[in-house]
């Protein structure tokens, strides 16, 4: 058990570590923070200045502490002034300001000052930096920079006509298309480099990235159309030839031979790139909320914490769904057509989505002045729940019971109702009860796929059956193992319809043999 | 009191404010403020006043958590609050031991819940790359250790589906000395758990099948029958008998897998290990665990390479309690993973988190051998391996190379680690999430 107040972090370090020298690293087992880090607190304006380290002797301001010693060195202090203080070397970690954020738990530390730094502004900064090919908006400069430079650089598309950013869900996706069926039939052994199919064409401002995964370098590409120098803007005349004739490739997905009837084809791609650019985002965006799943996962992937997607989701859930599907077998055009109406509704809702969920950083910095209020803690909680008694509760629970019964027959939940008051062991089950109900209850209202996904398959268990289930518990407690709540069960078993619950459960078979089978 | 129904059902969330309109002002006050700043350490503290209200017996403790809980707790909350409800819904399973579980561990039922077209589950492997990291980090080692060899013989043991295969179908075409046959064989039966697909394996063979020869790669792919197994019918058939293991460990012969001598055999257990039952069997030391003889097994097989990929977390034998609080502080990051891409109400991040609620449930709710996530972190397993005989084979630069490019091409927070070369490790937000690793039997002489 940890105390969170000074508790550390998990496993430290976020990309590659540096080679240990000698000593095996120890490392922390996932879920145990170190106990020896030290945790530290800021607050959002301290975590957001810029200059946080501050030479002592001509007060500059650096964004590092490394660029701040560098500095005072060149001061050329005496010895003792030089060297850092001990307790520099201990390990720190980070957590987020922000009460409700999952960071905030010093288990769940960040190892390094950038990484919160980012985190915050990410999750709940405002987003500042707005990609100009497409709609995404970044909290963070770095987030914004490294998106730029992969937008619209690579697509990869299947047949199906779903787009891809990432090469091996493309082929991931291929190998088990229904549109590859067709393919196989097609295919032209001509086509001699067989590793120039399905290689990312480019538009010209692709950054010098390397190869994609699993072209191991042992086999060098036979065309200089995998190695992205080649295709920088000062590239001889040759390589982009092939490089514009292998960008046909992708878009089409055939095994084109090579001969010269390219030009019309050229011509059509660099018409058609900027285009395709700007579809996978709403493309992609689109199919989140289909069950395609296919461009989406790659697009956003890509992302940290975007939310257009969810802007445009929101409102036009139930639409895209339908649009995502008629898009993904007709013709581009008509991707384009979806796509570029989508485009600006995508804007508008970025910005509102913005505003509306993430608090500007200014505002913080106004509330957060003040030290924030504590989360209460569980023992506190608990305590109420204790003054509480369960009783007491049952006006709320009910309520939300109320919730629960709304969507089902009144007459069960009714009569559990007035059984649970007049049964004084009940009260504290109903509690129990109530609480399950709740606690499965709350995902009727879900809509049908939720409540599918918290109830079971329907027939089984409705939303009627759910409280009648938690209540009806008491009928197959026979078998139940802990004493003082199989009493409880009992007492509420007293009170039940027992039989209209086991009738509820497919002739009680799950039960009695899941009592056996559970322990 | 009575009974107050509600004539609209339109408010999801349990933290909707007029639920406490009509209590004691104090209690709504608290527990909205707590619900307003809803966080992960209370929400761990709480789980542990549940476990050892549990172990002791504690009625009205564990009631008293599970309201609190139950008022905190929101599927469609922020990804504290969703993990909450899904542990408060395998601890109530628990707890009564009578709730049907949303699903039945004992291989019944309710499982078919929700199935997924081969598409949607090429989509879902590479949302984040929780499964794809595996994938890169084992497709490159076993690229590397089949160099060389003509004829390659696949066990594929995971439980997506061979979603793994097409990008290494892929990298053996582009080889300049052109790719090998290539042979998979997959066992018909595996452990109940998600992904699951609407189309038989066989369906998915004959398109990987369609594939490989659309790239050319000479391609065989069979199902080796674990005939009893899939005779049972699904009413008799019990998960929970460790019948079951021995019959699927018998099927792990070189006559049913049909091992040709000309073939390199490569052995892929992609979350999988976990699966295979870790607890002693017997009281003399003789009995190993059916994990022990899974790897025994494979081990005689001769296998030029062996690769593990699974979950870094040990949530195998330890006690209640310390597996909830180890569970909890392991699964809030797919939901932190799932919250900075998914929106709130999408129907696929909902699904997905589902699909760990059930990982949850069977952790939480159950013992023995129903219990059939007993994850083991990459430390311990390679403690295991070495015991078994096994040599850790280190991974070369080009694999660390190719995996930081994936990552490089997912959201930031999604990182890596190498553990001494010979442990790759998937780290979100600096913490461990899945580890790859490849092994050779000790006696197998090839160096790397």
């Amino acid at each position: 058990m940890n105390d969170s107040t000074a508790s550390g972090d998990s496993s430290p370090g976020n990309q590659t570590t540096p080679p240990k020298p000698t000593a095996k690293k120890k490392r922390n087992l996932p879920g145990m923070p170190d106990p020896e880090a030290e945790v530290i607190a800021l607050s959002p304006k301290t975590l957001l200045a810029t200059n946080r380290f501050v030479c002592e002797i001509c007060n500059k301001g650096f964004q590092r502490d490394q660029n701040l010693q560098l500095h005072r060195r060149g001061h050329n202090l005496p010895w003792k002034l030089r060297q850092r203080s001990s307790e520099e070397v201990k390990k720190r970690v980070y957590v987020c300001p922000e009460p409700g954020c999952i960071h905030h738990n010093p288990s769940r530390a960040l190892g390094d000052l950038t990484g919160i730094k980012k985190h915050f502004c990410r999750k709940h900064g405002e987003k500042k930096w707005k990609c100009d090919k497409c709609s995404k908006n970044y909290a963070v400069q770095s987030d914004w920079k490294a998106h730029s430079k992969i937008c619209g650089s690579r697509e990869y598309k299947c047949d199906c006509g779903t787009l891809f950013l990432r090469r091996d869900s493309f082929i991931t996706h291929r190998a088990f298309c229904d549109a590859l069926a067709g393919e196989s039939a097609k295919k032209n052994t001509a086509l001699a480099p067989p590793s120039a199919d399905e290689d990312p064409k480019i538009q010209t401002n692709l950054p010098p990235s390397p190869p994609p995964a699993m072209e191991a370098p042992p086999s060098p590409p036979p065309l200089p159309v995998a190695a992205p120098p080649p295709l920088q803007a000062s590239s001889p005349s040759a390589p982009p030839s092939t490089a514009v004739l292998s960008s046909v490739l992708p878009l089409h997905n055939l095994e084109l031979p090579e001969s010269a009837s390219h030009n019309p084809a050229t011509t059509r791609i660099l018409e058609e790139t900027p285009m395709v650019t700007d579809s996978p985002v709403n493309c992609s965006s689109n199919s989140l909320s289909s069950n395609n799943g296919s461009t989406s996962s790659n697009v956003f992937a890509s992302l940290f914490a975007s939310s257009t997607s969810s802007g445009i989701l929101q409102s036009q859930a139930t639409r895209f769904p339908d649009s995502f599907k008629t898009m993904a077998h007709t013709k581009q055009a008509s991707d384009v057509a979806l796509c570029t109406s989508s485009e600006p509704i995508s804007l508008c809702l970025a910005m509102n989505q913005g505003s509306s969920i993430f608090k500007t950083v200014g505002q913080e910095c106004r509330q957060y002045a003040p030290a924030p209020q504590p989360a209460m803690s569980a023992t506190a909680l608990l305590q109420k729940a204790a003054q509480v008694g369960v009783a007491a509760s049952n006006a709320s629970v009910l309520r939300g019971l109320g919730i629960v019964s709304s969507l089902s027959p009144s007459s069960e939940p009714q009569r559990w109702g007035r059984q649970e008051i007049e049964s004084e062991g009940a009260s504290l089950a109903s509690g129990l009860g109530l609480g399950l109900g709740l606690g499965l209850g709350l995902a009727c209202d879900g809509g049908s796929a939720l409540t599918e996904l918290m109830l079971g398959t329907p027939s089984v268990f409705g939303p009627k059956h759910a409280t009648l289930d938690l209540l009806g518990l008491g009928m197959a407690a026979s078998g139940g193992p802990t004493g003082g709540l199989s009493a409880i069960m009992k007492s509420i078993n007293d009170g039940l319809d027992v039989a209209a619950a086991a009738a509820a459960f497919g002739g009680g078979e799950y039960s009695g043999q899941d009592m056996g089978r559970s322990s | 009191m009575k009974a107050e129904l509600r004539g609209n059902s339109s408010s999801i969330s349990l933290q909707n404010p007029s639920l406490f309109n009509t209590t004691q002002s104090s209690i709504s006050g608290a527990l909205k403020e707590c619900v307003g700043s809803l966080d992960g350490a209370c929400i761990e503290k709480l789980l542990l006043h549940f476990a050892s209200a549990l172990e002791s017996n504690d009625v009205t403790l564990a009631q008293q958590v599970m309201w609190v809980l139950n008022n905190v707790a929101s599927s469609i909350g922020d990804p504290n609050q969703r993990l909450a409800s899904w542990f408060l819904r395998a601890l109530i399973s628990r707890a009564a031991r009578v709730s049907p579980p949303t699903i039945n561990f004992d291989g019944r039922s309710a499982l078919q819940r929700r199935l997924m077209t081969v598409t949607e589950l090429a989509g879902y492997v590479d949302l984040i790359p929780w499964h794809r990291f595996g994938f890169c980090a084992s497709n490159s080692i076993i690229f590397k250790a089949i160099q060389g060899f003509p004829r390659v013989h696949i066990l594929d043991f995971s439980i997506t589906h061979c979603m793994q295969w097409p990008t290494l179908i892929d990298a053996l075409a582009k080889r300049p000395e052109g790719p090998p046959s290539l042979r998979i064989s997959v066992p018909s039966w595996r452990p109940p758990v998600h992904p699951l697909l609407n189309v038989s394996s066989e369906e998915v063979c004959q398109r990987l099948t369609n594939f490989a020869k659309f790239k050319d790669v000479p391609f065989e792919i069979n199902v080796f029958e674990v005939p009893p197994l899939s005779t049972m019918d699904a009413g008799i058939s019990q998960l929970g008998s460790s019948d079951l293991y021995d019959l699927f460990l018998n099927q792990l012969n070189p006559s049913t897998l049909e091992l040709r001598d000309d073939e390199a055999l490569v052995i892929n257990c992609q979350n999988w290990l976990r699966y295979m039952p870790d607890e002693q069997k017997g009281s003399t030391s003789h009995d190993t665990s059916c994990r022990d003889a899974f790897l025994e097994i494979i081990k005689d097989l001769s296998p030029c390479i062996v690769t593990v990929v699974d979950e870094d977390c040990d949530l195998g034998t330890l006690s209640l309690a310390s597996r909830i609080t180890t569970c909890f502080n392991y699964l809030w990051i797919p939901f932190d993973a799932f919250e900075t891409f998914l929106p709130k109400n999408s129907p696929q991040r909902i699904e997905y988190e589902a699909d760990i609620g059930h990982k949850i449930e069977n952790i939480i709710g159950f013992e023995g051998i129903q219990r059939i996530e007993r994850l083991e972190s990459g430390i311990n397993l390679s403690k295991r391996m070495a015991n078994k005989g096994f040599q850790s084979v280190p991974f070369c630069e080009e694999t660390v190379k190719e995996v930081k490019i994936l990552l490089d091409e997912h959201a930031s927070g999604w990182g890596m680690k190498k553990d001494d070369d010979d442990m790759l490790v998937l780290t979100w937000k600096g913490h461990n999430s899945i580890y790859a690793t490849a092994w050779v039997p000790c006696s197998y002489g090839v160096e790397y």
